[in-house]
């Protein structure tokens, strides 16, 4: 056993040869490829977490909003109800006017009409009875005669029946 | 085992087998962990699950010495300590190997883990200056000046020890191997290969362990 100077030499230059390269080629990549990962998957966590913090109070903004739009909803339909059911009412109203008037009316015209048609017919039937009269006294008459004009006369109030 | 002959020279350095061996350890790390680590996705398959899992586990074992911050700073030093010396253990049980010239486990002699060790040594001091700044020169005169000198052997006693021990435990473990396959030939050995591997794993761990605990100690608030 002795020792080499040149072997020890050559150890150490070896060594930090491969030091070097090994350093250059393998550490320094592997080393900061896991340190990027780790700070990417913190930074994942990171973000997610914020992320999710974001969403839930966007939920909560979103409940209140649509809890809110719901009242107001209700409110309207409660106020559109109201509304309807004042109009219905006065159309209504303003129907029954309109169809007591119409009917009172109807009514008079009628009333009009009949009086109208009897004043007529009671004119015709003394006009009728005076012409038979006439007829009657303008001749000498006869039983016979008597009784012809009378079925004559009837006759003829029957026909203007 | 003969002494590992030299096999040509580099710049005037002589190139022995435990270095030829330590360059292909160094390309087969090489090779292994670019292809572990090339595409790295999201969303992790079975093979990154498993790459990632044991970068996580070496990361948090050192954590548990020298606490996050520190353990990723010194974590590819500490990292490459661990792999190359684990291959480097677990190679002295392919076949063949300390029998070809060119092929001998690195850690089975001591010149290579007095090299690591001085390494390791010196990446303590560093760190303590470099946590400390010249703050880190007063743990020596702790906690009397008249400790100096004990703590200055101290602090070199640890590189000796550091390589004492791997080199003895992998060139026993080898030498075993070699005996009992003079012995008994081609079966007798696999036990002892196969403790070998456990061995290998263990010295890789306790080399590793005590320099994140330097280092732990160099850079540590006052005590």
């Amino acid at each position: 056993m002795h020792l080499n100077f040149s072997t020890i030499i050559w150890a150490i230059i070896n060594f930090l040869v491969i030091l070097a390269i090994l350093y250059k080629f393998a550490y320094n990549p592997v080393m900061k490829f896991l340190d990027n990962r780790s700070q990417e998957i913190a930074n994942n966590i990171a973000e997610a977490e914020r992320n999710r913090s974001e969403s839930e109070a966007l939920l909560k903004e979103y409940k209140e909003k649509i809890a809110q739009a719901s009242n107001e909803a209700q409110e309207i339909i409660a106020r559109a109800n109201k509304v309807a059911e004042e109009e219905r009412n006065r159309i209504l109203a303003q129907t029954r006017e309109e169809a007591a008037a119409l009917l009172e009316r109807a009514r008079q015209e009628i009333q009009r009409e009949r009086d109208e048609a009897l004043f007529a017919l009671r004119q015709e039937v003394s006009t009728l009875a005076v012409m038979a009269a006439e007829k009657i006294l303008s001749r000498n008459i006869n039983t016979e005669d008597n009784q012809r004009i009378v079925e004559d006369f009837l006759n003829e109030v029957g026909e203007i029946h | 085992m003969e002494e590992a002959k030299v096999l040509f020279k580099i710049l005037g350095l002589e190139v022995t087998g435990h270095i030829t061996t330590m360059w292909a350890i160094m390309f087969f790390l090489f090779v292994v962990l670019v292809l572990a680590t090339r595409k790295l996705d999201k969303v992790p398959g079975r093979f990154q699950c498993l790459v990632e899992y044991t970068f996580e586990a070496l990361l948090n074992f050192f954590a548990g010495i020298l606490g996050r911050e520190r353990a990723r700073r010194y974590f590819p030093i500490l990292a490459t300590l661990f792999l190359f010396i684990l291959i480097s253990n677990w190679s002295g049980v392919l076949p063949m190997a300390g029998h070809v010239e060119g092929f001998r486990p690195p850690t089975s002699t001591l010149s290579v883990t007095a090299g690591l060790g001085i390494v390791a040594f010196i990446v303590t001091q560093i760190a303590g200056f470099r946590e400390k700044g010249v703050g880190y020169l007063k743990h020596f005169i702790q906690p009397f000046p008249v400790m100096l000198p004990l703590n200055l052997i101290e602090e070199l006693v640890r590189p000796l020890s550091l390589s004492l021990r791997l080199y003895g435990n992998i060139f026993g473990e080898e030498m075993v191997v070699a005996v009992l396959l003079s012995l008994a030939p081609y079966f007798a050995p696999i036990p002892m290969q196969l403790l070998g591997l456990l061995f290998g794993f263990i010295q890789a761990l306790v080399f590793t362990t005590l320099t994140a605990i330097y280092i732990s100690q160099a850079t540590a608030e006052a005590h």
